[in-house]
């Protein structure tokens, strides 16, 4: 029998933790912690060539700025930092590697004066020819970024191949594709290549750090997602044990992957580990343009797929080769390739795949963690091609990809059999709340409407014993502190906590508090990312929560000698119906209940949870099958309404839908948001988002001016968000992530759409306004297909597929 | 570089600033603790440091501290009533799940102070173009359009 009785518990509308401070503007994001007088500022002096030898740097101008204490140089903090292949330094030694990278860092007594420091640094270099080119660099090994790479530590389950320009190669051999292709009634060979986008959170990197110069010990105060992986990083990069270390992260002003893992927090250290500055806390708030250039970003892709079809439709077999331009570092981004490779059947049962999935260095900023990580790649091409092919073989879109769909007990491509899900009504839904199949006549005159389905997969992306830990503490006034060391830093997890929590306890929401993450004081959590908070974390939340509630009744069933299965906590207050008694939680909980015999027992009570996922294995690094390689997959789809502007190119939206699978909605006003969220954050990037460079390496789009993300202006007349709830065996509640998933599918929504109304196939992301009015005029000639490759002159879809294939 | 003092009524309560010629509104408000006032861009873009000068929107990072002498300046914290009870503004944005990381909440919830305060019964044409200056990346803005609805039922109630 249910113990508790709440009104805010799982599946309930509840508004959301920290919402009060942050309407009223009081919430102390890092940048608005104070540390008086004794605080330094640091500012980076950075390159301005893509790919050089440090020849010299002055710093005598600099050091003469009134303010500026010292300039901290590459060589004077020689460490190499990395999540999963540690090839980063935060400081450049010896040689440049992108526009952009910092060679000094300038501490100063003011901000100001970091600033005016950092502009007077004067490096010489000797330049070395640059590579951009992620398909050249993957396959010509004349021009190495990292020709040291067989040095960098990495984990097992990245493969670089030193040599040349590949930081990790994911496989997948899995059946026999050149068999497959022969027994094939249709052959489709397609390209896709999409730029890299930034993240856009709108609060830039910022740190605090701070060297006890007596002990060693550092402290470091950060915007970041993960406080545990971020400690774990810099321990590894210094050769300093976990203990020495503390991160505290306030609550951050958004993420989307970028501030997973360890990002500007090493570059500050070099300041505050310095033996003329330690002990005094250094700060590190770099700027936008900084934040464009030098923090992470969506890798840039270029991929095809060869895809063989038997005369009933029936895909027999996919040849996948993905390029992922990882820029100037694959600490982190390694992963997302991976990610891609083992998810690279898509939303469909293949029997017979091959996949290479490349991550390849290139002299620019570097790929890391981006919401969908490695999935709105993969589904970006996987979905325009799926769509190609039902053209190509004369069969509607929708009922190709019904006919191909990875139902529950077919194998993915890894081999691992897909679990229980409602895929295929949720396609059923979108298609019919979007008229997929119905023509309909554009609402503005002169324009030309279209409508495009896309499906979306994703599990979480981690190691296989990626843990959670978490502590319920009640308090002597009947509240309630969650110590859950996961990052809120919007997608909504701390109220979904709450609310599990007072599932278990029976107390109202209102008296539940979950605290931001600190490494001394928070137990173990490996990382904020892949969707899986609510999952794993939730694992452990729940279990600390089941604890605690346990203790309250086991007491109360002593201090009233009544069974404990007549006691129902209610609202906060513990009753027994057939003892007549009902007591509020108060200060017995803290200080112990003086019981029938005399004696004091209880003391605070304090629930404890852990959790591992307990059965997955590593995809075999040869061919990349694993009895479980994931724990579990969250699927949707994308459906998309839209019109264009034949005489200019601009395009609206009048009506997306989206939903997903998302096995139970703990926290429903919290689906909505990442649903809706996600799903404008991904029709942004399929339309406008794309980082650019001149020839030279110099980034083109480093402001929201040049890089433009959706204003309230650009958004859908209506979006409609859903979701399905096939609940998930091994899950607290039955729940799937959902954080990411809305990402992945609008944008290739968006080209099927395109096709649709046009007839043209758009190969490049983004959509931008310019690539659809050419779109429209290509449609008044022969050719069907637009490619814009940005490091080639001559832009020809069948010229490059030649080139390829 | 030599300070210089510039008096501002902030939130309601007269207050100097000592500011650097080169300091901007925006650092010289958070140098005396209104951090509500966020550093998104610095460069005029994003729409996290706005602020209300004299009752019109600004982007603070966008003017210069002395350009505020002798100027009314309302921040978000400035909305809440004497016993910190929430504007219905901040309150409709709660309710509607129109906040998530938060860090673009305290200016745009002065720009719909500000836009309805010129329509106060907006259509979604006027919301669009008064929270246009307004970057958030976390929302969508879906949920942002349903709050403002709301601000603006429980303002005309109100009155």
């Amino acid at each position: 029998m249910k113990q508790t009785i709440t009104n805010d518990g799982v599946g309930k509308w509840v508004t959301r933790q920290y919402d009060v401070e942050k309407a009223a503007g009081t919430l102390q994001y890092t940048d608005d912690l104070r540390f008086g007088p004794e605080l330094l500022h640091a500012k980076a002096a950075r390159s301005t060539v893509a790919h050089g030898e440090i020849v010299s740097i002055d710093v005598s101008e600099a050091m003469k700025v009134p303010g500026v204490v010292k300039v901290v140089l590459g060589d004077q903090f020689v460490h190499r930092f990395g999540l999963y292949l540690r090839d980063r330094t935060p400081l450049a030694i010896g040689k440049v590697r992108y526009v952009g990278e910092p060679i000094a860092l300038v501490i100063a007594e003011t901000e100001e004066a970091a600033e005016e420091g950092a502009l007077k640094v004067k490096a010489k270099y000797k330049e070395l020819t640059p590579i951009f080119d992620p398909v050249k660099a993957a396959t010509d090994n004349s021009l190495l970024v990292h020709p040291e790479l067989e040095s960098y530590e990495r984990v097992p389950f990245i493969v670089p191949q030193p040599g040349t320009n590949l930081a990790n190669w994911f496989r997948i051999r899995r059946g026999d594709v050149e068999k497959a292709f022969d027994e094939s009634e249709y052959i489709v060979e397609e390209a896709v290549n999409c730029p890299q986008i930034a993240h856009g959170f709108l609060e830039p990197h910022c740190c605090i750090c701070k060297e006890d110069p007596a002990t060693g010990f550092l402290t470091i105060w950060t915007a970041a997602q993960s406080v545990f992986a971020t400690r774990e990083i810099i321990a590894a990069g210094l050769g300093y044990p976990l203990n020495k270390i503390r991160v505290i992260a306030p609550p951050i002003g958004g993420g989307f992957g970028g501030k997973a893992g360890m990002t500007v927090e090493a570059l500050c250290l070099a300041g505050a580990m310095d033996p003329d500055i330690k002990g005094r806390p250094v700060k590190l708030h770099i700027s936008r343009e900084e934040v464009m250039l030098t923090s992470w970003v969506r890798q840039g892709y270029v991929a095809k797929i060869k895809m063989g079809i038997d005369k009933e439709g029936k895909i027999l077999g996919i040849k996948n080769t993905f390029y992922f331009d990882t820029g100037v570092s694959a600490e982190y981004g390694a992963n997302p390739v991976r990610s891609a490779g083992y998810t690279s059947m898509g939303c469909y049962y293949i029997p017979n795949v091959w996949t290479d999935s490349y991550a390849v260095y290139t002299n620019k900023p570097f790929g890391g963690a981006y919401r969908g990580f490695g999935l709105p790649e993969l589904m970006g091409v996987m979905e325009t091609i799926i769509d190609i092919a039902a053209h190509k073989i004369g069969m509607d879109p929708v009922e190709f990809r019904l006919k191909n769909l990875l139902e529950p007990g077919l194998k993915t491509c890894t081999g691992m059999p897909m679990h229980n899900h409602a895929l295929r009504k949720i396609i059923e839904k979108v298609v019919d709340k979007v008229g997929i199949n119905k023509e309909e006549e554009a609402r503005r005159p002169g324009w030309k409407r279209g409508k495009g389905l896309a499906l979306a997969i994703k599990a979480p992306a981690k190691p296989a014993n990626p843990t959670s830990s978490a502590i319920v503490k009640v308090l002597g006034d009947g509240t309630v502190e969650v110590l859950a060391a996961t990052m809120d830093m919007g997608q909504g997890t701390y109220t979904s906590f709450a609310q599990m929590v007072s599932e278990e306890l029976g107390i109202p929401v209102n008296k539940i508090r979950c605290i931001y993450p600190d490494t001394s004081s928070h137990p173990y959590d490996w990382q904020t990312v892949a969707s899986r908070s609510c999952w794993s974390m939730g694992m452990a939340v729940k279990r600390a929560a089941v604890e605690a509630r346990e203790k309250i009744i086991s007491l109360f069933s002593q201090y009233w000698q009544v069974p404990p299965e007549s006691i129902v906590i209610e609202h906060g207050i513990v009753k027994c119906r057939s003892a007549g008694k009902a007591e509020p939680l108060d200060e017995r909980i803290q200080n112990g209940f003086k019981m029938p015999d005399g004696y004091y027992h209880g003391g605070p009570v304090i629930g404890t949870g852990s959790f591992v996922p307990p059965d997955v294995i590593y995809p075999d690094n040869e061919t990349g099958q694993s009895p479980k390689s994931v724990v579990h997959f969250t699927v949707g789809a994308v459906g998309i309404d839209v019109e264009v502007d034949p005489s200019t190119g601009r395009l609206e939206v009048n009506r997306v839908s989206a939903g997903y699978d998302v096995g139970k909605a703990i926290s429903p006003m919290n689906v909505r948001g990442q649903i809706e969220g996600g799903t404008v954050q991904g029709i942004s990037a399929g339309l406008m988002e794309g980082m650019y460079y001149d020839e030279k390496g110099g980034l083109l789009t480093p402001d929201f001016t040049d890089y433009k993300i959706a204003t309230i202006k650009d958004i859908p007349e209506e979006i409609d968000s859903f979701w399905e709830e096939t609940p998930e065996e091994l899950s607290p509640y039955g729940n799937r992530g959902v954080g990411e998933h809305s990402m992945i599918s609008p944008a290739p929504a968006i080209g099927n759409a395109l096709f649709n109304a046009l007839g043209i196939r758009i190969h490049t992301y983004p959509f931008s306004r310019e690539r659809v009015y050419k779109a429209v005029q290509m449609s008044k000639t022969s050719e069907e297909d637009l490619w814009e490759y940005p490091y080639v002159q001559e832009q020809n879809y069948k010229k490059a597929k030649k080139e390829w294939f | 570089m030599p300070k210089q003092p510039v008096n501002v009524v902030l939130n309601g309560k007269p207050i100097t600033l000592e500011v650097e010629p080169r300091t901007t509104l925006l650092r010289a408000l958070r140098e005396v603790g209104v951090t509500s006032v966020k550093r998104g861009c610095e460069e005029g873009e994003c729409g996290t440091c706005t602020v209300l000068l004299d009752g019109k929107l600004q982007k603070s990072c966008m003017v210069l501290a002395v350009e505020a002498e002798g100027r009314k300046v309302v921040t978000s914290e400035g909305l809440l009533g004497p016993d910190g009870e929430l504007h219905p503004v901040q309150k409709a944005f709660i309710e509607e799940g129109a906040i998530q990381c938060g860090f673009c909440t305290p200016g745009m919830v002065l720009a719909v102070v500000d836009l309805l305060s010129r329509h106060p019964d907006p259509t979604d044409e006027q919301i669009k173009e008064g929270l246009s200056g307004n970057l958030c990346r976390c929302t969508g803005y879906a949920s942002i359009i349903r709050a403002v609805h709301k601000a603006a039922a429980m303002l005309k109630e109100r009155s």
